[in-house]
C-alpha cells in the first residue's frame, strides 16, 4: 500500500520535473559554431525537455537578429562560441547589456582566447586572466590532462543542487570584485592555478612577485559566477565552454549533467524567482487606503509576495522570506521595521506601526536583495499631514476651570434674564405713594 | 609463499607514481632583532599543537627539501607546483604563495611581517592552517598540513559600498515627541469649585434677599425665557457636536421664534407699566 503510493508520487514528480519552465519566456537564442553543435547535444535536449524552443545560430550569422526595433526577441541567450574571436554586428557588449536590462537572461562561456565576451566580463565586476593561462590542477591524480579538473560541488550552494558528484571543469578561472551582485556558483579547487602550459616553476613564482593580481590560483577563483542585475535579468558566466559538452557529461561519475541543469535554471528564471503581486496600506481600523495620514496614526501595510514554481509553471504565494524589512523614508528612513508573515495567510506579509510625528511626504519602500533571489522592490509614496483644526484632544481635564467658568456664564445671563422678565417693576408704586 | 605478497607491494610501488616528502622540515620565529623565538621540526604526520605566532615586528622563516619518498641520496626534487596555502577556516580567506625551490629541492620561505608579502589573507583572531601544496607531472601530487601560524589581526577585506543592503539593516524606530504632561485632575477639579464659588455667594445672598419672581410661568413671559434658553442650549451643543452650519441654521430658525416670543413679553412688560402708571 505505502510503497505503491511513493511509486505513483515517484511518477508523479517525475512528470513534473520535466516540464520545469522560465517565469520569462522559453525562447532561447544559441549562438554556437554549427561544426560544434553536435558536442553540446545532451544539453541541449536537456533544455527542449523543459519546454524551451532553441533557435541556433553561428556567431557570425546575420539571422535571426537580437533585438528588431529595440524590442527583444528571446527571453534567453546563450552564447558557447568561444573560439570566435568575432561576432555579428548586432551582438556586441552594448548590445548585450541593452538586452539585459530590458530582462533577457544570458548564459555567456569565456575561454583562453579574447573575444567580444572578454571585455563585458569586467562590466560585470570580473577579472580574467591573462591570455592562454587556463587552469590546471595536478589533484587530484588522474590520467586526464592537468587541464581537465574535476571540481567538488560547495556543500552549500544557493544555484547546485545538493550531493552533486564532482564537475568536470576545462577552462579559464576569473577573479570577482566585491560586486554583491554577483553569486558565485562553483569556486576553483584551492590547489589549481592557472599557468601557461608551458610555464615552469619559476615562471610562477616570477608572476606572484611582479604585483597585481600576482598568481592566480587558489579557491578565491571561480569558474561560474552568476550575476543578479538591478532590472531582474541573470547573467551566467562559466569559464569554459566544455563543462556543458558530452564528451565531460559522459564521464563516469560526473556531475556535468546536473550542473547545467542547476545553472540553466537559476539564469533562465525558473528557481529563486520572486515577484510582489500587490501592496496595500490602511489605517489600523479601516480597509481602504487614504490618500493621506495624519502623524501618529497606527498604519497597516500590507504586501503579497509570490514564488514562481518552475514545477507547475506557477506563481504561488510564498510566507518563506523571514528577513523582510519595511523602511517609511522621508529622503532618509523614519522607521524601519521587519516586514513578517502573516500565519494563515500565504504569502502575506504585514506589519502595523506608528506613523512618525514629522509631517512630509514619505513613502513606505520594500528593498529586498539576497544573494540569488530576485530582487524585490516596491515604493508607494503617501502624504503625512499634521492634524486638522478638530482633530486635536478636546475635553482635556486641564481645562475644566475654563468650561465651568465659561458655562457658568451662559447659566447667570439665563438666570438673569428669567429673574428679570420674570419681575414686577416696583418703581411706579413709590412714585405713586411719594406723590 | 611469504614473497608473494611482498612481490605484490613492489609491483603496486612501482605502478604507482612515486611520492614526494620533505626532507628536513623546519620552522622557526625571530623577534625584530633577529633572535629566535621558537623553532619546529615539523612531523607532516602530524602539526605542532601549538600554532607558530609571529607578532607585529617578529618574523618567520620556513626551510625544507623536496625528495622522493624512499629516496634517502640527498638528491632533491623540483616540482613545477610549489605553493605555500594561508587558509582562514572561519572566514574562509585563503592566499596562496608560491615559492622558489631550487634545483636540488630545497626551499625557504621568509615571512617578515613589518613588510608582509600581498599573499597573506586577512586575519582574525583566529590561526590560519598553513598548507604546503606539491604538483609535479612525474609525481603522484600531495598536500601537506605544516602547521598553523597566528598573526596579527588586520584589517578586514573592504567591502563594496552596496553590501550592507544584502543582508539585514538595523531596525530603526522613531523617537516620538514626549506626550504633554498634563496636570493632575484633582487639581483642575478644585479650580473648578472655586470658578463655581461664587454661585455659592449668589444662592446665600438670594436666601438672605430674594425679589422674587412673580411672572415667571406667565404665558406671556414664558416663552422668550425658554427662547433665550434655547440659544444658551445651542450653543453649547455647539461646542460639543455641531459645525457651523448647522449651528446658523438652527440659530436663524430661533432666531425667528425668538423674535416673536420676544415682542410678545415685551410688549406685556410695558403694557403692565403703563397699566400702573
Amino acid at each position: 500500500m505505502l510503497s505503491l503510493h511513493t511509486f505513483l508520487l515517484f511518477f508523479l514528480s517525475l512528470s513534473g520535473l520535466l516540464h520545469a519552465k522560465s517565469s520569462s519566456g522559453d525562447s532561447v537564442l544559441v549562438v554556437l559554431e554549427p561544426a560544434r553543435q553536435a558536442d553540446f547535444s545532451i544539453f541541449f535536449d536537456g533544455l527542449k525537455e523543459q519546454g524551451y524552443e532553441l533557435t541556433f545560430r553561428g556567431p557570425k550569422d546575420e539571422k535571426p537578429i537580437v533585438a528588431e526595433h529595440d524590442v527583444p526577441a528571446f527571453s534567453h541567450i546563450i552564447i558557447l562560441a568561444s573560439e570566435s574571436k568575432n561576432f555579428a554586428k548586432d551582438i556586441t557588449p552594448q548590445s548585450l547589456v541593452e538586452l539585459m536590462s530590458g530582462g533577457t537572461n544570458l548564459l555567456m562561456a569565456l575561454s583562453e582566447k579574447q573575444t567580444p565576451l572578454s571585455s563585458l566580463a569586467s562590466e560585470f565586476s570580473l577579472i580574467l586572466p591573462p591570455p592562454g593561462t587556463p587552469l590546471v590542477s595536478f589533484f587530484p591524480e588522474r590520467k586526464d590532462p592537468l587541464s581537465m579538473i574535476p571540481i567538488d560541488a560547495p556543500v552549500d550552494s544557493l544555484i547546485l543542487s545538493p550531493k552533486m558528484n564532482p564537475v568536470w571543469f576545462s577552462g579559464v578561472p576569473h577573479a570577482l570584485g566585491s560586486n554583491p551582485l554577483l553569486v558565485p556558483i562553483l569556486h576553483a579547487p584551492s590547489d589549481s592555478f592557472a599557468a601557461d602550459t608551458d610555464s615552469n616553476a619559476d615562471a610562477l613564482v616570477d608572476a606572484a612577485e611582479k604585483g597585481g593580481e600576482g598568481l592566480w590560483a587558489g579557491s578565491q577563483l571561480s569558474v561560474a559566477t552568476g550575476f543578479q542585475a538591478l532590472g531582474g535579468a541573470r547573467a551566467t558566466w562559466l569559464g569554459g565552454v566544455d563543462m556543458l559538452s558530452d564528451k565531460f557529461a559522459k564521464k563516469s561519475k560526473a556531475g556535468n549533467k546536473q550542473f547545467a541543469r542547476d545553472v540553466a535554471a537559476w539564469t533562465f528564471q525558473e528557481s529563486r524567482v520572486l515577484r510582489i503581486d500587490s501592496t496595500t496600506h490602511h489605517l489600523v481600523n479601516g480597509t481602504t487606503p487614504l490618500e493621506q495620514y495624519t502623524i501618529n496614526d497606527q498604519i497597516v501595510y500590507t504586501a503579497q509576495i509570490s514564488h514562481y514554481n518552475a514545477k507547475t509553471s506557477k506563481w504561488e504565494p510564498y510566507s518563506g522570506i523571514t528577513d523582510m524589512q519595511l523602511e517609511f523614508t522621508m529622503l532618509d528612513p523614519h522607521v524601519r521595521t521587519a516586514l513578517l508573515p502573516v500565519a494563515g495567510s500565504p504569502g502575506t506579509y504585514s506589519v502595523t506601526f506608528r506613523a512618525p510625528d514629522r509631517h512630509g511626504v514619505f513613502k513606505f519602500v520594500i528593498n529586498h536583495k539576497r544573494k540569488g533571489w530576485t530582487h524585490l522592490f516596491s515604493s508607494t509614496t503617501v502624504p503625512v499631514v499634521p492634524p486638522r483644526h478638530d482633530g486635536y484632544p478636546r475635553f482635556l481635564s486641564a481645562a475644566w476651570p475654563y468650561y465651568a467658568g465659561a458655562i457658568s456664564t451662559s447659566v447667570g445671563f439665563f438666570v438673569f434674564s428669567a429673574a428679570w422678565l420674570a419681575g414686577e417693576s416696583r418703581e411706579s408704586k413709590k412714585a405713586k405713594k411719594t406723590q | 609463499m611469504l614473497s608473494r605478497p611482498l612481490a605484490l607491494l613492489l609491483l603496486v610501488a612501482a605502478a604507482q607514481a612515486s611520492l614526494l616528502t620533505l626532507h628536513a622540515p623546519r620552522v622557526t620565529t625571530y623577534d625584530s632583532t633577529g633572535n629566535g623565538i621558537r623553532t619546529e621540526i615539523l612531523k607532516l604526520t602530524q602539526k605542532p599543537a601549538i600554532p607558530m605566532a609571529v607578532g607585529p615586528t617578529d618574523s618567520l622563516k620556513l626551510t625544507f627539501q623536496i625528495i622522493e619518498e624512499g629516496d634517502d641520496s640527498g638528491k632533491g626534487v623540483q616540482p613545477l607546483q610549489t605553493f605555500l596555502r594561508f587558509y582562514d577556516p572561519h572566514t574562509g580567506e585563503e592566499g596562496i604563495q608560491p615559492l622558489r625551490v631550487t634545483a636540488a629541492g630545497k626551499a625557504k620561505f621568509d615571512l617578515n611581517m613589518a613588510k608582509p608579502p600581498l599573499s597573506i589573507p586577512p586575519t582574525s583572531k583566529a590561526p590560519l592552517e598553513v598548507t604546503l601544496i606539491l604538483g609535479s607531472p612525474k609525481h603522484s601530487p600531495v598536500k601537506l598540513a605544516l602547521f598553523d601560524i597566528q598573526l596579527p589581526e588586520s584589517q578586514p577585506a573592504p567591502q563594496h559600498p552596496d553590501e550592507p543592503s544584502f543582508h539585514l539593516l538595523p531596525t530603526i524606530e522613531h523617537t516620538f515627541r514626549p506626550t504633554q504632561k498634563v496636570p493632575a485632575r484633582a487639581i483642575s477639579a478644585l479650580f473648578t469649585l472655586f470658578a463655581l464659588a461664587p454661585w455659592g455667594v449668589l444662592l446665600v445672598l438670594w436666601s438672605q434677599v430674594f425679589p422674587g419672581a412673580p411672572r415667571l410661568f406667565s404665558p406671556s413671559i414664558l416663552p422668550f425665557t425658554a427662547s433665550l434658553g434655547a440659544f444658551e442650549l445651542l450653543l453649547f451643543w455647539y461646542w460639543v457636536d455641531l459645525k457651523l452650519g448647522q449651528v446658523l441654521l438652527y440659530g436663524g430658525v430661533l432666531g425667528v421664534v425668538t423674535i416673536f416670543t420676544g415682542k410678545t413679553a415685551l410688549a406685556s412688560i410695558g403694557a403692565r407699566r403703563i397699566a400702573r402708571k
